[in-house]
């Protein structure tokens, strides 16, 4: 299990290690090897979204990802999604329409925004970005507010 | 839109709110539970040896307690750990830590547990098939009775034109905060301290003393940042497990609860039955008789609440000149009863909005008329006697009434409006303490609770200041500290934070106004205004810096301080009406009333809402913003109770849905265009006429969707939720 050192780029700075277990998960490694606990453990059976990440700029979920699966990949997590110009539009957005209660959702939301954002650009018709955000769960907004921001990173980014 | 930042929007968005699920401590072990294997049986031996051969685990049984816990083992009637006899499957049997959670894991599945499986009771109406008689308030079966009557209920029976009954049955739901049951326990130098998610540092401080058997001031609660509560973190869970796994581990342990985990032991709400019968003479009501049976799991007995505050929002905010209420709380082999917000009103609501428009119909009347000429106004007495105070709730309704009428004139074939009103109450709690401190250049409030998500804590009492001090919010300083610093305060539920708390905010500020005006000379009226970066104190024409008005002392000590309290309970019932048990005296009457447009699909009996209103009595609005927040989460939150929500448990005791895949709770995609309407002036208890916001908005929403789903397909469904299945059974299409 300890056949080969995994090097990842995480937040723009190389991760290299030792030691992985070959089950481990991305968000594991993510919260307990690289204390980036922003990164936020639901279900962890891919059922809330709250664990997602960008991976190579496309959002996947950090709970059905296995680490060694990602190796040599560019690992992105809420704690500098405001350092890409589009996460920083979602973030503010966010911020702006008041989408947030608990926030225990809000990195998988914002993350999620900004990787769909990324990928479809500017012409994304609003309804595929609420759809693309349907794996995401809220309990305590009733996902109003967050309808909302996702409008307004959408005018943001265009 | 209003909507003011929150002030821990910034934190939130960057990552680095530190919640339950992220507490970690140097040196700390990983923990993880033991779960009973059946969900009734003699419990003949827990074999820990299996897990005390891992590598550096700890493991703690039940015989470990005694020389664990100083006083030899706690509250001998909850003993944390059973001792001869499980009652529920997934009922913690033991508790083991080690340095990786992979090697705790592996350690919990090496502790055998040796049980002999016994009788299983899960089924209310397995257990009692006629309804429960006199004899079975003896029965070990119950754990609370409760009954009341009034106005000779079995005459007016007898004389009335027609009699409806009918049984409803309402079903088990979870509160699926999206952040799980965590904690983080250290034991040194006598000091009990536990970092926990929770709604009630203080409460978890006082339950965790009594299950252990240590003195409440020896055990210190700090709460972090809570992702949801909903009613499930209100008492405590894991901090007992994990404190006894510290102590003998002599390190901090960790415990968090996975997902399935927090289904198959965190506090849901467990299913009912209810039977209603309504004498009606001349279109109006002229008897009632409600009969409840409440599962409450293992609830010890005692705990009464739920029935007894139950049963009055089965009667609704409806004059009723004679009645009979009675429940039962009935014991089965599942975990503890837990509330959930509003615990068990949007169950009781669809009950007795859904029979009474169904005994309109039956008559041939219009059930929205029907209702609205019984609907309470102010004066009026409540079931128990107790005159109803200021309630927008008939403004509501009335409101209500003329948006479903242009609902309806647009409304397409197939689609249907229905309107659920229901009432809550602000709750008090044990009361609560605050302290204001003030300096030359703004306001600390100093409280014990943290924020769990509503806003209710640092945008309410925020906001409660600022209205009490004449300061803008931007002024004021919500400050936290833990259970051993800061002023106590029973918890956030109820509803109760910004209105019960926030009296006690209220006081404190005008304290600090009242010493103000002393020092000015007068007996006041003074109030706050902001100068530059400085705050004077005006008085008529007067004005004070703020930083001289105080001593030399009050400015090097951090400013001069204010304390206040609020320990109120408003109102009182007529006792004789109460035959037996606990029923409650509403502190205020706070109304809500739903319109929902739904279509029904004819082939597969789904249910689509496709534009909801909301009508929101809120005696004052403090903050539009956490106001509106707080209805649409609301209704989102009870369209799942109304459709999709119910965890499935066999007659095994084993719940079969233990996750967010099988559990369905609403997506994004689901959430019907929301339109919210405050109504305003109706005064409640909290500060300056506020009323609590928590919980009403979801109370009446399964009672509109049903209303709407009768009216767009003619579907008289008697059980939740109003799945696709249900429904397609009701129009017989299965
Ligand atoms: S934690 Fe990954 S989807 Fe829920
Ligand atoms: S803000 Fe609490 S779950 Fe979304």
């Amino acid at each position: 299990m300890t056949e080969r050192r995994l090097v990842l780029t995480v937040n723009g700075l190389a991760a290299s290690l030792a030691d992985v277990p070959a089950g481990e998960r991305l968000l594991d490694t993510l919260r307990w090897r690289l204390g980036l606990k922003g990164t936020k453990e639901g279900c962890r059976t891919g059922g809330c979204g709250a664990c997602t990440v960008l991976v190579d700029g496309e959002s996947s979920l950090s709970c059905l990802t296995l680490t060694h699966e990602v190796d040599g990949c560019a690992v992105t997590t809420i704690e500098a999604i405001a350092s890409d110009p589009v996460g920083r539009s979602v973030r503010d957005a966010f911020e702006r329409e008041g989408a947030l209660q608990c926030g225990y959702c809000t990195p998988g939301f914002v993350v999620a925004l900004t990787g769909l954002l990324k990928e479809r650009g500017r012409s994304a018709p609003l309804e595929e970005l609420l759809d693309g955000l349907q794996g995401n769960l809220c309990r305590c907004t009733g996902y109003v507010a967050i309808a909302r921001a996702v409008r307004a990173a959408r005018e943001a980014t265009a | 839109m209003s909507a003011a930042k929150r002030p821990d929007a910034a934190v939130k968005l960057a990552g680095g709110a530190v919640y339950g699920t992220d507490l970690e401590a140097p040196g700390m072990l990983w923990g993880a539970l033991v779960l009973a294997p059946v969900a009734h049986g003699r419990l003949r031996s827990v074999d820990l040896a299996g897990a005390r051969a891992l590598d550096g685990a700890v493991a703690v049984g039940p015989d470990d307690l005694a020389s664990l816990l100083p006083g030899g083992g706690g509250d001998p009637e909850r003993p944390i750990f059973p001792r001869a006899e499980i009652s529920y499957r997934s009922q913690p049997v033991a508790a083991v830590a080690a340095p990786t959670l992979e090697t705790a894991r592996r350690a919990a599945r090496a502790v055998r547990v040796d049980a002999e499986p016994l009788g299983v009771v899960a089924d209310l109406e397995a257990l009692f098939p006629e309804w429960p008689g006199s004899e079975a308030e003896r029965s070990p079966d119950i754990a609370a009775h409760v009954h009341a009557r009034h106005g000779g209920v079995e005459a007016a029976f007898r004389d009335a034109e027609t009699v409806v009954r009918e049984t409803y049955r309402t079903a088990s739901i979870h509160q699926v905060a999206l952040e799980p049951h965590a904690c983080l326990a250290e034991v040194r130098d006598g000091v009990w301290r536990v970092w926990t998610t929770t709604q009630s540092p203080f409460g978890v401080r006082e339950d965790t003393a009594s299950l252990l058997g240590v003195p409440e001031a020896s055990v210190v609660v700090e709460g972090t940042w809570v992702g949801g509560g909903f009613g499930g973190k209100g008492a405590s869970l894991l901090e007992p497990y994990a404190l006894v796994l510290a102590r003998a581990a002599g390190r901090p342990v960790r415990l968090a609860l996975g997902y399935r985990e927090e289904f198959l032991l965190g506090r849901t709400t467990l299913p009912a039955v209810v039977r209603m019968e309504t004498g009606v003479t001349a279109g109006r009501i002229v008897a009632r008789r409600v009969r409840l049976l409440l599962d409450v799991g293992t609830s010890l007995p005692g705990r009464d609440f739920a029935t007894g505050y139950s049963i009055g929002f089965l009667l609704g905010p409806y004059r009723t000149p004679a009645f009979e209420v009675e429940g039962y709380a009935v014991r089965t082999n599942k975990p503890p009863f837990g509330p959930h917000r509003a615990p068990f009103a949007p169950q009781c609501v669809f009950v007795v909005e859904s029979h009474l428009a169904h005994v309109a119909l039956e008559l041939g009347l219009d059930p929205e008329e029907f209702r609205a000429a019984h609907l309470w106004k102010e004066g009026d007495p409540t079931p128990l006697g107790q005159p109803v105070g200021p309630c927008g709730l008939a403004a509501a309704f009335e409101a209500a009434r003329a948006l479903a009428r242009r609902w309806r004139a647009e409304a397409a074939p197939g689609q249907g409006v229905g309107i659920g009103a229901g009432f809550w109450s602000t709750g008090t709690g044990a009361g609560g303490e605050a302290l204001a401190r003030l300096d030359g250049r703004g306001l600390t409030i100093l409280q014990g609770e943290r924020e769990i998500g509503s806003g209710s804590v640092l945008v309410g009492l925020r906001a409660v200041a600022a209205h009490a001090s004449g300061l803008s919010p931007a002024r004021i300083q919500i400050e936290y500290a833990d259970s051993s610093r800061a002023p106590f305060d029973s918890g956030v539920f109820g509803s109760r934070t910004t209105a019960a708390l926030g009296r006690a905010v209220e006081e404190a500020v005008r304290g600090l106004l009242t010493r103000l005006a002393e020092r000015m000379g007068t007996v006041g009226p003074v109030t706050l205004e902001e100068a530059g970066d400085g705050l004077v104190a005006v008085h008529r024409s007067e004005r004070r810096s703020v930083e001289e008005l105080l001593t030399p002392e009050e400015r090097a000590a951090g400013g001069l301080e204010a304390s206040g309290r609020h320990y109120g309970r408003a109102g009182s019932i007529d006792e004789r009406r109460v035959v037996a048990g606990t029923f409650y005296p509403y502190t205020d009457f706070t109304g809500s009333v739903h319109v929902a447009l739904v279509s029904v699909d004819r082939e597969t009996g789904s249910v689509r809402v496709d534009r909801y209103a909301a009508f929101q009595d809120v005696g004052r609005l403090v903050d539009e913003g956490s106001a509106r927040a707080q209805v649409e989460g609301a209704v989102a939150m009870g369209l799942g109770t109304a459709l999709t929500e119910e965890a499935i448990w066999s007659e095994d005791g084993r719940l079969e849905n233990p996750g967010l895949l099988d559990y369905r709770i609403p997506t994004l995609g689901e959430i019907p265009p929301l339109e919210i309407t405050f109504l305003e002036g109706f005064r409640g208890a909290g500060p300056d006429g506020a009323k609590g916001l928590g919980e009403p908005p979801i109370i009446p929403v399964p009672a509109a969707v049903a209303a709407a789903v009768r009216a767009a397909s003619g579907a008289h469904l008697t059980e939740l939720p109003l799945s696709a299945e249900r429904v397609a059974r009701a129009l017989k299409l299965l």
